[in-house]
């Protein structure tokens, strides 16, 4: 009951920081970034590569975060000019281009079957029975600091100028503040902590295919920052429990009724999708909406 | 090999431009990108292969039947969510099309499987028009495809409903001082997109097989040659659809020798088969990057 409480813990750290870094995004700069997963997959593939040619884990998930935020600058200096939708619809695109290179190529990804035995942080240090809950206080760690993070970034100067553009892209123009270079670095901090949740994932699970890194993944954090409320750091971090034990909660029913792993994965995924129908519907700003600052 | 890329290209532009068609309007009307598109198509092949495999009717009158339902479900989508937020941003819009179509989705695999399906195993006749060779089917894909094309031109320009479209395509706020009843007009052309999405789902699956990832391999394909073609611009979107489909078969077919030529490389050097289904997306890439305001003139350039 522990370890599966413990396990729960860090997978709802991992979305969580995912969550947080898309509502920066999102909720704050008003960038439609579909293609999200894309920067989990880098970092768990980058930290995973690195740790087993024998990089120090800790170092590995760090370069790992580095490498997602230079893609992430990569990807968002070509396109930074096209408007929300097609922005959208571009971002999901690349994930999926991605995805496709991350199954393809073996001599690097070790294609469908994967990379295994991937080592695990501080594992010499603490006693393996008292490791998942090492590993734990180790995500709520890097958890905090990415809360942390974000908040002093959305309450400085920095931030509020990013709520104007998300608001009014040609006001922030006119107030001489250069819109692109804005849009610019909330992409690629967002994509930092994107691929640190991914390093966390893949020391976590030691072991990663590409079935890990299907849109599904950006969706479920969609639906997260969405139910949780959109502007709001508090919220990434509830909607992120709520819809991972949501999400994974099906499991449990598997033990009272009858049904297989596809109809079970099949409910799942129709969960998601409903919720966040009605969330758009019945509570367009999230659970705990964006609070209005008075100057 | 040119006759073969262009007579892919055909086949496989008509089966884009039946969705391409649907996207481009909703997109112009209701400023938003349809990603639920995709599945309006997955759940009219769906409903294709029950009349099909269950009740045992002819493939024609049950793709006129998946059709008339593909069109009812997208009207009811439009009835149960897109109508509520009407006054709400496109990008809400666009949030809610996604939940949708990953609702449907999971709704269709849960009730089908995950496995593939066909309507029919027979062998199939096949034609050569010189060098290249297409199916007794994808004839019939073509031409049920450009009859469908056909009857919306006719559609567009020869009905009242046809001139509502454009007149609202073209200003909103006009179109409603003239009288006409936008809200109506808009429920016809849910229906009307989604029966064409649900018909080119079909023909889909003719050409290949049902599975429910169909309707996410073809909306951003879709999507892209919407984009190519200028959004609210019809003809542009079946344009559009041609050229991406020529480009998808043309890339495939290329030797890229001469790219890697330069680095020393020897040989013929061909997109690998797992990478096939990659090259649409690395297409539409390319083609926004490009062309972010079509090759044609929209309605509205977004």
């Amino acid at each position: 009951m522990i370890e599966l409480a413990l396990f729960f813990s860090v997978l709802i750290g991992i979305y969580a920081i995912m969550a947080l870094a898309l509502n920066l995004q999102y909720g704050y700069a008003g960038l439609l970034n579909f293609g999200l997963v894309a920067f989990f997959a880098i970092g768990a593939y980058a930290s995973a590569l690195l740790s087993l040619s024998g990089v120090p884990v800790l170092i590995a998930m760090a370069i790992a975060a580095v490498i997602s935020a230079v893609v992430g600058a990569l990807i968002a200096i070509p396109t930074m000019k096209l408007s929300v939708h097609y922005w959208a619809i571009v971002t999901i695109s690349i994930a999926e281009l991605i995805r496709v290179i991350s199954t393809n190529e073996e001599w690097l990804t070790g294609g469908t079957f994967g990379l295994g035995d991937i080592p695990q942080p501080l594992a010499t240090l603490v006693p393996l029975e008292s490791y998942p809950l090492f590993f734990a206080g180790f995500t709520l760690v890097l958890v905090v600091a990415c809360y942390l993070f974000s908040s002093a970034l959305v309450h400085s100067p920095y931030g509020r100028v990013l709520k104007v553009i998300r608001e009014d892209e040609d006001f922030g123009q006119s107030l001489g503040k250069d819109v692109a270079s804005f849009k610019l670095r909330t992409m690629v901090v967002g994509a930092a902590m994107v691929g640190l949740a991914g390093a966390l994932y893949t020391h976590f699970t030691t072991y990663i295919t590409p079935q890990a890194f299907e849109p599904i993944v950006t969706f479920i954090i969609w639906a997260a920052v969405i139910l949780g409320g959109k502007g709001n750091l508090l919220g990434s971090l509830l909607g992120a429990t709520v819809i991972v034990l949501l999400y994974n909660s099906t499991r449990f029913i598997g033990d009272y009724v009858e049904l297989s792993a596809v109809t079970l994965a099949n409910i799942r995924l129709a969960l998601i999708g409903l919720l966040i129908m009605l969330t758009v519907l019945l509570r367009p700003n999230g659970i705990l909406p964006e609070r209005k600052q008075v100057f | 090999m040119l006759e073969q890329v262009l007579l892919n290209s055909v086949i496989r532009g008509s089966e884009i431009a039946s969705l391409a068609i649907g996207v481009t309007i909703l997109f112009s009307l209701l400023r938003f990108a349809n990603f639920a598109h995709g599945e309006f198509a997955l759940l009219g092949a769906y409903f294709t292969y029950f009349f099909v495999s269950v009740l045992e009717i002819n493939l024609w009158v049950a793709a006129v039947l998946g059709a008339v339902l593909g069109g009812a479900v997208a009207l009811s989508s439009d009835v149960a969510l897109f109508s509520r937020l009407r006054s709400s941003p496109g990008v809400v819009l666009l949030i809610a099309s996604l939940g949708l179509s990953i609702f449907l989705r999971a709704v269709v695999a849960g009730i089908w499987g995950v496995e593939g399906h066909t309507y029919s195993d027979e062998l199939e006749t096949i034609y050569r028009i010189g060098e290249a060779v297409i199916t007794h089917t994808q004839v019939i894909i073509v031409i049920v495809s450009f009859t469908a094309m056909a009857l919306f031109y006719l559609l567009l320009n020869h009905t009242q409903l046809g001139r509502a479209m454009r007149a609202m395509s073209d200003n909103m706020a006009l179109a409603k001082a003239r009288g006409i009843n936008i809200e109506v007009t808009i429920r016809w052309i849910w229906f009307i997109v989604g029966s064409y999405a649900a018909l080119g789902g079909t023909l889909i699956a003719m050409d290949t097989q049902l599975w429910p990832e169909m309707g996410v391999h073809i909306i951003l394909v879709v999507f892209a040659a919407t984009i190519l073609g200028g959004i609210g611009n019809v003809y542009g979107a079946v344009i559009g659809s041609f050229l991406i489909a020529f480009l998808e078969n043309a890339s495939l077919a290329i030797d890229w020798a001469f790219l890697f030529a330069p680095f020393g490389v020897e040989g013929s050097v061909y997109i690998p088969t797992g990478y096939k289904f990659a090259v649409s997306f690395a297409v539409l890439i390319i083609v926004m990057l490009l062309f972010p305001k079509g090759i044609m003139k929209g309605s509205k350039g977004d």
